[in-house]
């Protein structure tokens, strides 16, 4: 009995596999027979929306809009000519075009080919109502991602393109298919897998006059996700039209929470251009222009010599670790000589006998050369990397970079030299090997302005229905004492007579911030701005960069003060 | 090389059916690779070829040693099958998706298709050497481990396929075996039973997977819209078909897959139901060849080994031909010696090896 069973089994399977095949070849041949000739199998995309993007006051920034394609059927058509006078002469488009278009409809005569991508609404309609003369053309109607501000907020949001063969291998497993849009930057990156709606189809099955016969499956559509966002849209304008075609990035943070209210990048671009699957010459433009970048986000994906900016971090040490105090005077007679070589102070004169927040605000070199000295390159990495440089801030953007904070390890390993003196001198002013993105300098100033915490910047407040927990500021544990010192400091470089940051000052507002005027091998020197107000209780943090953008205290400053003369307008000081 | 009996005892037809099949098989890719207008490799027919021979040489490797020499290693080409199954997961990990082969040269190597003949070797192994034991339970627990591991590791990766496959193989050598059928059946119940909890530990996409695999209709754009088209082609074929390379719905590119898991569509619409039919008989007589094999065998590791692989070989028709044909779920079999794939092909000249190996020393002692 048991040695039958399996023969038996497999037997009568073969057997159900014949009688089968002898029902759908025989008796059911006219049934698939006639749908094998009509291809009478179509099927119909339903749309899976993209999730929405608001700012922290509700206004739509990213939506989904309804868009037109032209769609021929090749096989239906009953003259191409007839078609092709008709097109152009609705599109106002030449013949040759439209003939040109009409060709990729002729390699898939039996399905519908989108010839011509997003016409306006009204020559849709004029075209859907000729549908009935015209057998074989199609308007078909699909949601388009919208950047309802064009090139504002554009490194914010990102952009989106097709995904590639290559990519389709690995995502088909999640869903993706041929044509599928996917974030390249920016939060449409980040954020990718909550924001994708997934599209739905019906499978029909239409009789030869192409009308619908029956159901044959469906698959419901999911929308994405809708993302809100800590971005004050009216400071993002303000931050972007200031940049524009400049090579720069602006970021307004509020230094309690590293809620992100403003971050711009220049160039800015518009979003909108990668939308429709062909290249247009304006995303060639954006794609080609090697020198602006204007994909790149200056933020967080590049990092620059900070300069003065960094004198921050050298005072906040040496008070730290007591090589200086309060009481500690350097004189500045405008250079400083160590063995053979000369650093000169950006002043020719010199500043004469200064404490640290005399330095500070005159950003003099000459006292922080001592200064780094006397604290030494091994105090100035451990510093710098407290104040959180040298490693990403942590944003959800993607592509952050780290920079780089040197030290003597660093320069064993990868300079396979030791540490001379003189590059500690040159440290001590934010100059050298270091490294910094904007987003980094910001963060830095935001710890000295609140109090001493680092906390984690970030963009989204809250995705669909559930705000993201936000991860608490970590408390890098300063002494009181040498924050009130560093926060006076750079309440001088705004407010006193002198102050390099003097063109920041906004009466009525208390403003601290600290400028700076990096050198760089590749061009004029690049210039700083960086922030906060009001002093006692900041709500507004600020770093303005421009790369080869001439002194901190002139652009970046004034870019500062606007600023906060509109944060001011929009009640947030 | 041969004795005199070991020659007599080659199962000539066998190797006869074999190479029919597989030239039916030729037949079919090379009409499949013929449609127009898209970008199609068009080299599928000559790839399969390369692996022919490379199968063939493998398989003269399979009947040169008695397989009891395979039986001696099984544990040791089970383990190395194992840590390959491993090393796919490993790498399908890194790279989000699902990954079932490695690259190498060139040519793609899918662990999976070779874990069922090593998991045959394995099983044989423990029921030969516990011979008139298998009624007891405690002697269940080791071929349980055994189809377990290997069993787990393809459903993560996830090949369904070939997890669906490895069900009848290790029940049917338990059952030839002598395993009482109480216990197969409360092996059987357990396993249902655990399914739920075991849902808990797939991640989404393998999940959805699954349910589409249940019920097709949920994803028109993918299985279910394979399965219409292929019943379609199969059904327009008719009695005599629409010719070689005359397949409307397979030249006209409505077929998906239709050079590997959906090849015998490509058969059904352009031969029709005689040609349908032709080749489901070569694959019965195949199968009962192999199972007069395994049941002539006086030798018990024998009869296990070539048991094992009948089931194999006409589990693997049946399920293919049978979601072509809208019977089964998609799972993504190949029809073995007719879709296009290397890794199946070579798998299954092995098993036909064994099969033979089995066949021509069958009363050696």
């Amino acid at each position: 009995m048991r040695e039958r069973f399996i023969p038996a089994f497999l037997s009568i399977s073969f057997a159900v596999l014949l009688i089968a095949l002898f029902y759908n070849q025989a008796v059911m041949f006219n049934y698939y027979s006639t749908l094998s000739k009509n291809n009478a199998i179509r099927i119909v995309p339903i749309d899976g929306p993209r999730g929405q993007v608001f700012d922290r006051n509700g206004i739509r920034l990213v939506s989904n809009r309804l868009a037109f394609d032209v769609a021929v059927i090749h096989r239906e058509l009953r003259s191409e000519g007839e078609l092709t006078d008709f097109l152009a002469k609705t599109l106002g488009a030449s013949r040759q075009d439209v003939e040109r278009s009409l060709a990729k409809a002729r390699t898939r005569p039996y399905e519908p080919v989108t010839i011509v991508e997003d016409i306006d609404k009204d020559k849709a309609l004029l075209l859907e109502e000729s549908t009935i003369y015209m057998p074989g053309l199609e308007i078909k109607t699909r949601s388009r991602r919208h950047y309802l501000y064009g090139d504002i907020g554009s490194h914010v949001f990102g952009y989106l393109s097709e995904v590639t063969e290559s990519e389709l291998e690995q995502l088909e497993e999640y869903g993706y298919r041929q044509k599928d849009l996917i974030g390249r930057s920016g939060i449409e990156k980040s954020y990718e897998s909550r924001l994708r709606g997934v599209d739905g189809a019906t499978l029909i099955q239409v009789d030869s006059k192409a009308r619908q016969v029956r159901t044959l499956g469906m698959k419901e559509p999911s929308s994405g996700e809708d993302l809100y966002l800590s971005i004050d849209m009216r400071l993002e304008a303000l931050c972007d039209k200031m940049l524009k075609e400049r090579r720069g990035a602006i970021v307004v943070m509020d230094p309690q929470n590293g809620q992100i209210l403003a971050l711009s990048s220049g160039p800015t671009f518009d979003p909108n251009v990668f939308v429709k699957s062909k290249g247009s010459a304006e995303r060639l433009r954006l794609m080609k222009d090697l020198k602006g970048r204007p994909l790149s986000n200056r933020a967080t994906s590049n990092s620059y010599e900070p300069g003065s900016v960094f004198k921050v971090v050298i005072a906040s040490g040496a008070l730290e670790t007591k090589k200086i105090s309060v009481n500690t005077h350097f004189s500045c007679p405008g250079s400083y000589t160590l063995g053979r070589t000369r650093f000169d102070c950006w002043k020719e004169g010199g500043h004469g006998s200064q404490d640290v927040k005399d330095a500070l605000k005159n950003s003099c070199n000459v006292f922080f050369y001592q200064t780094g000295r006397a604290l030494g390159v091994d105090n100035i990495e451990t510093y710098a990397k407290l104040l959180g440089f040298g490693k990403a801030c942590g944003i959800d953007l993607p592509d952050e970079v780290s920079g780089l904070v040197p030290g003597r390890m660093w320069k064993r390993f990868y300079k396979k030299d030791n540490w001379y003196e003189g590059e500690t001198v040159n440290y001590a002013i934010g100059q050298g090997y270091l490294l910094v993105t904007p987003l980094q300098i910001l963060n830095m100033m935001a710890a000295v302005s609140n109090g001493g915490k680092l906390v984690k910047p970030h963009l989204a407040v809250r995705i669909g229905s559930s705000n993201i927990t936000q991860t608490a500021p970590r408390n890098i544990n300063l002494k009181e004492r040498t924050l009130k010192e560093v926060k006076t400091g750079l309440f001088n470089v705004v407010n006193a007579e002198h102050g390099t940051g003097g063109r920041a000052k906004v009466e009525g507002i208390s403003i601290a911030g600290k400028t700076g005027t990096a050198q760089n091998p590749r061009g004029p020197t690049h210039a700083w701005f960086s922030g906060f107000a009001p002093f006692d209780n900041p709500r507004i943090c600020l770093v303005v960069f421009l790369e080869h953008g001439g002194k901190g205290g002139l652009e970046p400053a004034e870019m500062a003060k606007g600023i906060f003369e509109e944060a001011k307008r929009l009640g947030y000081l | 090389m041969f004795t005199k009996k070991e020659y007599k005892d080659f199962d000539r037809t066998l190797v006869l059916i074999v190479l029919l099949i597989f030239i039916i098989g030729c037949l079919a890719i090379y009409s499949a690779q013929q449609a127009k207008g898209l970008a199609f490799d068009k080299s599928f027919l000559l790839k399969q070829i390369i692996w022919l021979a490379i199968g063939s040489l493998v398989l003269a490797a399979s009947i040169s040693v008695s397989y009891q020499r395979f039986i001696d290693f099984a544990y040791i080409i089970y383990g190395i099958n194992l840590g390959l199954l491993f090393l796919v997961l490993i790498l399908g990990h890194t790279r989000l998706g699902a990954q079932r082969w490695f690259s190498i040269a060139g040519f793609a190597f899918q662990p999976s298709e070779f874990i069922k003949v090593s998991l045959i070797l394995a099983v044989s192994n423990y029921i030969g050497s516990h011979q008139d034991e298998m009624s007891s339970l405690k002697n269940l627990i080791v071929p349980i481990m055994l189809f377990s591991i290997p069993f787990g590791l393809v459903v993560l990766q996830p090949d369904l396929g070939t997890a669906i496959l490895l069900i009848p193989i290790f029940f049917s050598m338990l059952l030839m075996g002598g395993c009482r059928i109480k216990y197969l059946a409360l092996m059987a119940l357990t396993g249902m039973v655990s399914l739920p909890f075991a849902w808990q530990f797939l991640r989404e996409y393998q999940k959805q997977r699954l349910l589409v695999f249940l019920n097709p209709n949920i994803d028109p754009l993918g299985s279910g819209y394979n399965i219409i088209q292929s019943k379609i082609a199969i059904g327009s074929g008719g009695l005599l078909g629409k010719g070689w390379l005359n397949g409307t719905q397979n030249q006209l590119n409505f077929l998906p897959e239709r050079h590997t898991d959906f090849i015998f569509s490509v058969i059904g619409e352009e031969w029709g139901f005689v040609g349908a039919a032709c080749v489901l008989a070569l694959f019965f007589i195949l199968t009962k060849k192999a199972l007069d094999i395994s049941r002539l065998t006086s030798d018990a590791y024998g009869t296990s080994v070539a048991g094992g692989i009948a089931v194999m070989l006409a589990m693997h028709v049946i399920i293919n031909i049978g979601m072509t044909i809208g019977l089964m779920p998609v799972v993504g079999i190949p029809l073995p010696l007719v879709s296009y794939g290397g890794s199946s092909l070579v798998a299954t000249l092995i098993a036909i090896g064994l099969l033979l190996n089995v066949g021509m020393r069958r009363s050696t002692f």
